[in-house]
């Protein structure tokens, strides 16, 4: 990286005479060096996510064949203050982001808790904004033969110039041209590279209406019978008959978390069961507005059970906010209590093993469903049915039986299917590639892969 | 041996009945032992609890269920009539407004905030039992019902389907062997019981109903009439409690078949009376048949009891074959031969030949003859 | 009543057996001919128990005195009495009896939850012998009141109510026991008859049930729980207090039975819980797995022994007379009509069935209603089997044990014990399958009904004779054994059935008998053959199924397998399973005509029926 420093300007002065002496003496012994490209102009690429820019230029009068190729170069002229600012934050915001799944997956640390760790650290170490280069860099060599490169890898908001020289056959190289105009890499308003993604957006979404109208109209969604579901009339009756209660844990969000809406989607369910049987059923809950809403929903269930009197509010109430202080209270009820059916049906973390081993451990028929991919070995190993990702959504649609629910579960089905079938593709044209060499397929593959993938 | 014990229907045309009526849950009994009742009296009564009816309003408003409670138009607790309007959405503009109407009557029990689901009680469902039969109360089952007795012309169909009813008999058709059609049932039979002859069709049933006839009693039915008018296809026969608006008695069995001729007689004797009519069906052990029963009034008792539960087979002896290849055709017994023999299916069973109306002899299985009364 | 174990069973030269069903008495002779036991001589009376007679025994006696008209041998003293014990030529040594008069033994159960505790009792009910008129629980869907007014509707002969672990729930058993105290279900006894009432529930709750029944009016036995732990299922004792309060209340109220008691030589049993226990005691000793069916004319009974584990299932609705009707609506005409290769008007069919309904004494004239009825017999016994497998499960709320590896095949508990790939044997009576024309015709019907798969042996029970040797199992196995393998059972021959799906005409199985001495070839999907090998004769079976293909041994792998023939002989079957027929009309009517003509179903039967050509 050169640096511009002003202090030693006469012997740097000194230098550059001397140089540029040698170097006329070099070329009128050996050659003369390469001519410049001329007209050189850049502009922003259309129709793309930014960051790009398109230079041209008519070739070097020097013949072809004394020709290396051509040198690309360019300067950042930098941004404005604000955005400066603004890159910082995000730079550090992204940071944080990374930290926080850092806590996250390898602790088991409840969201909240991870990104108040993240916070402290940040502050201790905060981040130092870096300073870009503002001298002339090389982007790439590129051969002899073209006349045109796509400056790729810029910065967004901020203004560039261009410049390119021709590197002779004997690597000498000519004088810069002319820098062009300041030009900004900025992002269309649409970026057509992301066409693909568009196409499949308008296809799953129309899918989804499609299906969501076709069952409005009545049209029957078969939705494949979920064993974890199945065994909840199960899991209720060994409550009955042992004479024990039902323990119901939502999760450990808030309602903003779509897993704990489906959670309290389910917990209708088990409560409708609960009270055809006649069984108990508590509801421990580490947030308020979860308390709340499985009030709802378990008196609604209570309700249309035709078993209004059977209903216990105080059942159903909120611990702590705080994810293992929460645990500790269910797991200790758990001992004591002994209920004889478990459900674990939301978003959970580090608590999950604790709760379905302690579970395990008081012999309930254990049912869990979560989204959360880190924990779903631990519900698998420890309790008796388990919904998978997918499967705790799709059982919230199925119970609640609404075709908005189940014809956008069908439509989204449409868009596994696609994306099942481009990779299908994607392996089957990769291998054959990778088999026969041919380049026409590499371009199909690389298409797939930056295109496709990348968008 | 000449002679064959085969079963056959109770029909007298005077006998002593008792009828026993009690209610499915305790309640009170409204008569006294020795009151004379009519066949609609109440003699016991009591009340449910009223059915609840869920309905999802959020679902069939499309509306998100927290805000079914400002969608509502009825509060909890309000009276609501079933088709009345409970909840309208906003639609969009104030355009293209849905509504949701009652399900049910009775008393918006809850609005639920989460599921969007709403709950109609319906009043308390008042239990009666009616006497059924006029007569003599001779006993009383304190808090359950009572026994009502009384001399009858009994009439056992072969199969019905719908409960009691009760009504003067009115004969629709001039001859035994008549289909019953449905321009032969007319405005003046409502609340009447309609004799037919032979096969009722749906058609007719159907006009009857419309009318407003109380039953239809006839020789046989179509068991695509019988689904049509039920709606469904019928599998045990036990019936009695079908609400399709009137009660249908067969006295035969099923496709085209006539009336016996002195179960017609009997019914036509007894035209312009009120009868007492139940279709309730159970062939089971303790098989229960169909009957109509038409009080006989203290002088008129003059015709013995008769019955022809079960009777004998002898050469001569009139029948009717009750399964195909001949389902239906009556005859006389020609001959009883002793050993069995092989039938069309390669089964070997006990026989006898049978002379047709028509002059043909038939040899059919001992087991699908019915004994007929001339 | 001499109790069993003072017998000689050595001793023992002539066994009596009765078995009193609601019309006829049926009496067999056992004698040891040569050093085994034989059913020589049989004898059928009217049932007595109704009036004038009004005493079981007069049929009784009415049955033996026949067996000794054709025997020779006196069984009947001048009194009426039977004489015991044996002499040369006159008297028995044991005589038992088995009773399923005045409709057998009815009960109603109840328990907590529907498919466990009340599951439980259902089956223990069922495993008595006794017919489940309903089964009350907490979560059957039943307002209370609608099931106070079930109660009183019914009239059983005893209620079995159980509920709640050992330990466990007792608030809810109380509940059911307060449903049934004032529902008062009237028996069928008349107003002198107590009610009994057993309990096998929740140990804890026994004070609460006593004080409930305690009002008069009922009799009350209390023995162990059937389901101590969900884990767990204890049926013995609830089994045997079913059989003492049968003999005890049921029996004793019926005329007659008081002498019949005091006269047999083992407890007088429900005549299908004999038929249970002889299927399990042929299951145990000959170390198989057996299913035998009885279809009747309101219900089909069917039992089942898998791997050492009895099952019975009444399906109360599937008969051939009584519940002919309900056959065809559950199983829908075109079902039934898939079975029929000729013409059929469906309109008269229906009038046909719901007649037979009105007047179930009748019995097919033509071959044209033999069919047909064949057809609804074959819907009929495939539903009931059906009905059998879902019930015939593993126990309900049983806590699983999962590893990581169970992520996509979490498989629900309940699992149904029966697997026709494991079956042995397959036993056949009652009306439509016994007195079928041609055995042949009792051999397709089960084949078409159950699907057996792999290597099955298929057999009728001859003159309805199980329920007597079910009796005899208990006070002489032996003797029963003996009589079962050579009397009682007809064999009809084996069937060999390949699992799978294919092509039709793609080759499913190659076989030889005997190493080809006495046939071989090969099966294409889709064919049915028929191999003579007569009664008494086995042969050595070799099959290799085609890929895809399983008879026993996994897809693919060959097998030999000693087989025994019978009336019919050896059934190929490579329709594959499970077995379906084509859905277009004219092609279903092809491949039942072959199916016929393959095994000669109907035999030298006339061509034509009413005119058209079979």
């Amino acid at each position: 990286m050169l640096q511009m420093k002003k202090r030693n300007t006469l012997p740097a002065l000194a230098c550059a005479t001397f140089a540029v002496l040698v170097s006329l003496l070099a070329a009128s012994v050996e050659a003369a060096p390469p001519e410049p490209p001329t007209n050189l102009a850049a502009i922003d690429k259309p129709w793309d996510g930014g960051g790009v820019v398109f230079v041209t230029w008519d070739a070097s009068t020097t013949p072809i064949d004394q020709l290396q190729g051509y040198e690309i170069l360019a300067k950042d002229l930098g941004q404005t203050p604000v955005e400066l600012a603004d890159q910082t934050a995000e730079q550090a915001d992204l940071e944080a982001k990374d930290q926080t799944e850092t806590i996250l997956e390898g602790e088991g640390v409840a969201p909240q808790e991870a990104r108040q760790r993240a916070r402290i650290a940040e502050e201790a170490d905060p981040a130092v904004p870096v300073v870009e280069p503002t001298t002339w860099q090389s982007l790439g060599i590129i051969s002899a033969t073209e006349t045109s490169y796509e400056a790729t890898g810029l910065e967004k908001d901020r203004q560039y110039i261009f410049t390119v020289r021709s590197i002779g056959s004997d690597k000498s190289l000519s004088m810069m041209t002319t820098p062009t105009e300041p030009v900004v890499p900025e992002a269309a308003w649409f970026n057509l590279s992301k066409l693909p993604l568009l196409i499949a957006l308008c296809v799953i979404s129309f899918a989804v209406l499609l299906f969501v109208v076709l069952a409005r109209g009545g049209m029957p969604m078969n939705i494949r019978t979920i064993a974890g579901l199945k065994a909840v009339d199960e899991a209720v009756g060994r409550a009955t008959e042992m004479g024990r209660s039902i323990l119901y844990i939502n999760g450990i969000q808030d309602m903003d978390d779509l897993q704990t809406v489906a959670g309290v989607t389910v917990l209708g369910h088990v409560s409708k069961t609960a009270a055809e049987y006649d069984a108990k059923i508590e509801v421990p809950t580490s947030r308020s507005l979860v308390m709340t809403a499985a009030r709802e929903t378990v008196q609604s269930s209570y309700f249309s059970a035709g078993r209004p009197d059977a209903y216990n509010p105080d059942l159903i109430y909120y611990v702590t906010d705080e994810q293992f202080g929460f645990v500790a209270y269910v797991s200790g009820m758990m001992t004591r209590e002994k209920p004889a059916a478990c459900f674990y049906m939301g978003s959970f973390f580090a608590e999950s093993l604790i709760l379905a081993e302690t579970g395990n451990s008081v012999g309930a028929i254990q049912i869990a469903g979560t989204a959360n991919p880190s924990q779903l070995p631990f519900f698998v190993a420890a309790c008796d049915y388990t919904l998978i990702g997918e499967e705790f959504f799709a059982a919230s649609a199925y119970l609640s039986g609404q075709p908005d629910q189940l014809g956008s579960l069908k439509g989204q089905d449409i868009g596994k299917m696609l994306a099942g079938l481009f990779i299908i593709v994607g392996v089957v044209l990769a291998t054959i590639q990778a088999i026969t060499g041919s380049s026409g397929l590499e371009d199909a593959v690389n298409y797939l892969k930056e295109v496709i993938l990348g968008s | 041996m000449a002679k064959a014990y085969t079963p056959g229907l109770k029909v007298a045309a005077s006998t002593t009945h008792q009828a026993h009526r009690v209610l499915p849950i305790p309640g009170t009994v409204q008569v006294k032992q020795g009151d004379q009742v009519e066949a609609d009296t109440i003699v016991a009564e009591t009340f449910m609890d009223g059915d609840i009816t869920p309905l999802n309003v959020a679902n069939l408003l499309s509306a998100q269920p927290g805000d079914i409670p400002q969608l509502m138009l009825k509060g909890e607790g309000d009276r609501v009539e079933q088709g009345e309007p409970i909840a309208r959405n906003k639609g969009v503009f104030g355009m293209f407004k849905s509504e949701c109407t009652a399900p049910a009557s009775g008393t918006l029990e809850a609005i639920s905030k989460a599921t969007g689901q709403i709950m109609i009680r319906g009043k308390s469902i008042p239990v009666q039992v009616k006497a059924y039969l006029p007569g003599t109360v001779i006993e009383v089952l304190p808090e359950e019902g009572v026994v009502i007795e009384n001399q009858v012309t009994l009439i056992q169909g072969i199969f019905g389907v719908g409960g009691e009813t009760s009504g003067p008999i009115t004969m629709a058709c001039p001859a035994h062997d008549q289909r019953l059609e449905a321009g032969m049932i007319n405005e003046a039979m409502r609340g009447m019981i309609v004799v037919g002859g032979a096969r009722v069709t749906a058609e007719a049933i159907g006009r009857a109903r419309e009318v407003g006839a109380a039953a239809v009693v006839s020789g046989g039915i179509d068991d695509a009439d019988l689904k049509e008018i039920l709606g469904y296809d019928l599998g045990v026969a036990i019936t009695g409690t079908e609400r399709i608006g009137l009660t249908v008695i067969i006295t035969e069995g099923f496709g085209d078949i006539a009336m016996a001729r002195r179960t017609y007689e009997l019914l036509k004797e007894r035209s312009g009376d009120s009868a007492s009519v139940n279709g309730a069906t159970q062939i089971r052990a303790g098989v229960m048949r169909p009957e109509i029963l038409i009080p006989v009034a203290g002088s008129q008792v003059s015709a013995p009891e008769t019955s022809t539960e079960s009777g004998v087979l002898e050469l001569g002896t009139p029948i009717r074959v009750i399964r195909d290849p001949y389902f239906g055709l009556i005859g006389t017994v020609a001959s009883l031969p002793e050993a069995p023999q092989v039938l069309g299916s390669g089964s070997k069973s006990r026989v006898l030949e049978v002379s047709l109306e028509s002059g043909e002899v038939v040899t059919v299985p001992r087991a699908n003859v019915e004994l007929i009364e001339t | 009543m001499t109790p069993p174990s003072q017998i000689n069973t050595d001793a023992v030269n002539v066994i009596l057996a009765t078995d009193c069903g609601s019309t006829t008495t049926k009496a067999i002779m056992i004698e040891k001919v040569d050093g085994t036991y034989r059913q020589t001589h049989r004898g059928e009376a009217p049932t007595t128990v109704e009036e004038p007679f009004a005493n079981v025994t007069v049929g009784v006696i009415n049955a033996l005195t026949e067996i000794q008209e054709v025997s020779g041998r006196r069984l009947i003293d001048d009194e009426g009495h039977i004489i015991r014990p044996a002499t040369a030529d006159a008297g028995c040594d044991i005589y038992i009896s088995t009773s399923s008069a005045g409709g057998g033994l009815q009960m109603m159960v109840a328990g907590v939850v529907r498919e466990m505790t009340a599951a439980s009792a259902k089956r223990a009910a069922l495993g008595a012998g006794a017919i489940v008129m309903d089964t009350i629980a907490a979560n059957d869907r039943r307002r209370p009141h609608e099931q106070i007014q079930r109660i009183r509707e019914l009239r059983p002969d005893m209620v079995l109510i159980s509920g709640g672990t050992d330990g466990g729930d007792t608030k809810k058993v109380t509940e059911i026991a307060e449903l049934i105290a004032p529902a008062k279900p009237r028996p069928r006894f008349g107003k002198s008859y107590e009610l009994p009432i057993i309990f096998a529930g929740n140990t804890d709750t026994r004070p609460e049930i006593e004080r409930v029944f305690g009002e008069g009016g009922f009799d009350l036995k209390i023995t162990d729980n059937l389901r101590p732990s969900l884990e767990r299922e204890n049926l013995g004792p609830a089994r045997d207090m079913i059989h003492d309060v049968f003999l005890e209340h049921v029996m004793a109220h019926a005329p007659g039975y008081d002498t019949l008691m005091s006269i047999t030589d083992a407890a007088i049993m429900p005549t299908p819980g004999a038929v249970g226990d002889i299927l399990q005691t042929i299951a145990k000793g000959r170390g198989i797995n057996a299913v035998g069916v009885d279809i009747g004319g309101a219900t089909t009974d069917v039992f089942s022994v898998f791997d050492g584990t009895f099952n019975r299932t009444v399906s109360a609705n599937l008969g051939m007379s009584y519940s002919i009707s309900n056959v065809c609506a559950e199983a829908t005409m075109p079902k039934i009509l898939r079975w029929v290769h000729l013409d059929m008007d469906e309109r008269e069919l229906r009038n046909r069935v719901k007649n037979k309904m009105i007047r179930p004494t009748t019995i097919p004239q033509s071959l044209e209603a033999l069919i047909f009825e064949q057809a609804v017999a074959r819907e009929a016994l495939r539903l009931a089997y059906q009905q059998h497998k879902e019930f015939a499960t593993t126990l309900k709320g049983v806590q699983q044990q999962r590893t990581v590896g169970d992520t996509f095949s979490q498989e629900a508990g309940g699992e149904t014990l029966v697997d026709n790939m494991k079956l042995d044997l397959l036993v056949a009576s009652g009306g439509v399958l016994s007195h079928a024309p041609r055995m042949h015709q009792t051999a397709m019907l089960l084949i078409d009904a159950f699907e057996p798969e792999g290597i099955t042996e298929l057999a009728k029970d001859s003159i309805f004779m199980m329920p007597h040797l079910g009796v005899l199992s208990s006070v002489h196995p032996q003797a029963a054994m003996e009589v079962f393998e050579k009397d009682c059972l007809v064999y009809l021959g084996t069937c060999v059935a390949a699992k799978g799906l294919g092509k039709p005409g793609k080759t499913c199985f190659s076989w030889s008998l005997d190493s080809g001495a006495k046939g071989s070839g090969s099966m294409a999907f889709g064919e049915l053959q028929l191999i003579e090998l007569g009664v008494d004769e086995t042969a050595e079976l070799e099959v290799k199924p085609a890929r895809g293909f399983d008879l026993g041994a996994g897809p693919g792998k060959a097998l030999t397998q000693k087989i025994r023939g019978g009336t019919v002989g050896v059934i190929l079957d490579a329709r594959g399973r499970s077995l379906s027929l084509p859905e277009e009309r004219s092609a279903c009517r092809a491949a039942v005509s072959n199916a016929i003509e393959a095994v000669d179903l109907y035999g030298d039967q006339p061509a034509k029926v009413d005119g058209r050509a079979v």
